[in-house]
């Protein structure tokens, strides 16, 4: 009697054993296929690189570089994303990464319907999951590319699985466990469908940062297209501009912030420094005053403009 | 040995000086435009006081407050002249919170929110990140 009760324990924890390995791996058994239903939306372009063991960050961010067209291979990504001592890859180094390849990233509000919707628009979502407890993690990045909304199943690219079929309900739960951590890859200029003009611009922005203005431009362009009553993409468009010595186009970004926003102060302010580059003093003086007179959080850069304005017109800054 | 010390004397001496010009000059360099990344980060300030302001403007937050003789006017007073480095490290710790529901982690947090803003008000004295209101 004992005997037996033992054996069943020794079974039961084989049972469990074998479902930890599973589990630790970050790979479910592979199914049969489910038939596919007719309202399936399946994004069947992109690309798949089986995971080596604990590689799931690199080839997940591969899979979304070479669809948006960055052909690269997860190799070539694992230096700069696997962290051997964490085994994993960090959510800020995916990040990073894809900026670097000139990427515009846009982290998605963490809703199924977020992720459908943007799957829907053609753009696969890279989401981290947690396979296991919260009190005992097992981290996956995997690539959401599909979704069945009558069967509710999300399709995945997944560890060693091209085609993951995993139920709503399945994908919420380990999903929830990530905090809901997923995000959009896009070449600058397409917009996802799901964004808010201030993430928009938020995205953008740190776009600019890693890959530069050039390369961000044609994200603030598509930004000021849809959104074109957002004073601050149009002064960040101008700002881009103004990098890239574009000052006749700066001036009208510029001025289509203010026509939108007649009381935005950064928009005075920066169009009297494009102004001035131009040698319109009068305009600059005028535009700059317009900015202190409005005031805010950044007076004081706007009377240090009204100075700079003054002693380049008269030809005397001190050089710094 | 004289002429070494002598040498990484001035060797420190030009380390020092050029961190003092690179500390000194960036704020002098910094062109009048403004730009994307100040621009956002107001912006993001903005949004957090707003979103302190509406924690603050909570039914039950505002209960409590009055229970413990903390008129909630007078909070939103002094949310309202944090630095914005105050406010953002406020909304720093916030985000930092695990999203309360109604369970055991809804209580926790409703509680910090209230240690939060107590501590503010130089009521109590929990977290050393809240710079205390003299009074």
């Amino acid at each position: 009697m004992l005997d037996q009760v033992f054996a069943l324990t020794r079974r039961h924890l084989r049972a469990g054993a074998l479902l930890l390995v599973a589990a630790l791996t970050g790979c479910a058994a592979p199914g049969p296929p489910r038939p596919v239903g007719p309202h399936t939306v399946e994004l069947s372009k992109v690309p798949f690189f089986p995971q080596d063991s604990y590689q799931c960050g690199p080839a997940s961010l591969a899979e979304v570089l070479s669809f948006t067209g960055v052909p690269v291979h997860p190799e070539a990504l694992e230096p700069y994303l696997y962290l051997p001592a964490r085994k994993g890859t960090l959510q800020a180094e995916m990040i990073a990464q894809a900026r670097r390849h000139g990427r515009l990233v846009y982290p998605i509000e963490g809703s199924i319907a977020a992720v459908t919707a943007e799957v829907a628009a053609g753009h696969p979502v890279l989401v981290l999951q947690n396979l296991a407890f919260s009190w005992w993690p097992i981290w996956h990045y995997s690539v959401v590319v599909g979704f069945d909304p009558d069967a509710r199943t999300v399709i995945l690219r997944s560890g060693e699985q091209a085609r993951h079929q995993e139920p709503y309900e399945l994908f919420r739960r380990t999903w929830t466990r990530a905090k809901r951590w997923g995000i959009v890859v896009l070449p600058p200029g397409q917009l996802p469908a799901t964004a808010t003009a201030h993430n928009y611009l938020q995205a953008a922005a740190a776009l600019e940062q890693v890959a530069g203005a050039r390369t961000a431009l044609p994200a603030y362009r598509a930004g000021v297209t849809h959104w074109p009553d957002s004073a601050p993409l149009w002064i960040a468009l101008a700002n881009g501009l103004q990098a890239q010595g574009d000052l006749d186009g700066a001036e009208h970004a510029l001025r289509a912030a203010l026509d939108h926003d007649p009381s935005n102060a950064i928009a005075y302010n920066n169009l009297a420094m494009v102004l001035a580059d131009r040698g319109r003093w009068s305009e600059a003086l005028a535009a700059v005053h317009h900015a202190i007179a409005l005031g805010g959080p950044f007076l004081e850069q706007f009377r240090n403009t009204l100075t700079t304005i003054r002693c380049r017109q008269r030809g005397d800054c001190p050089s710094r | 040995m004289e002429p070494l010390r002598r040498r990484a004397r001035t060797f420190t001496a030009v380390v020092v000086t050029s961190f003092a010009l690179v500390s000194t000059g960036l704020p002098a360099a910094q062109a009048a435009t403004i730009s994307t990344t100040a621009m956002m980060h107001q912006s993001d300030i903005a949004n957090q006081r707003a979103k302190i302001g509406a924690m603050l403007k909570r039914q039950d937050v505002r209960k409590e407050l009055l229970k413990l003789g903390v008129n909630p006017a007078d909070v939103q007073a002094r949310v309202n002249s944090l630095t914005d480095q105050q406010v953002q490290t406020l909304a720093d710790r916030m985000n930092q919170l695990p999203a309360g529901g109604d369970s055991l982690l809804g209580v926790l947090v409703f509680i910090f929110v209230l240690l939060l803003i107590t501590d503010i008000l130089g009521y109590t004295d929990v977290f050393p990140f809240v710079k205390k209101t003299v009074r």
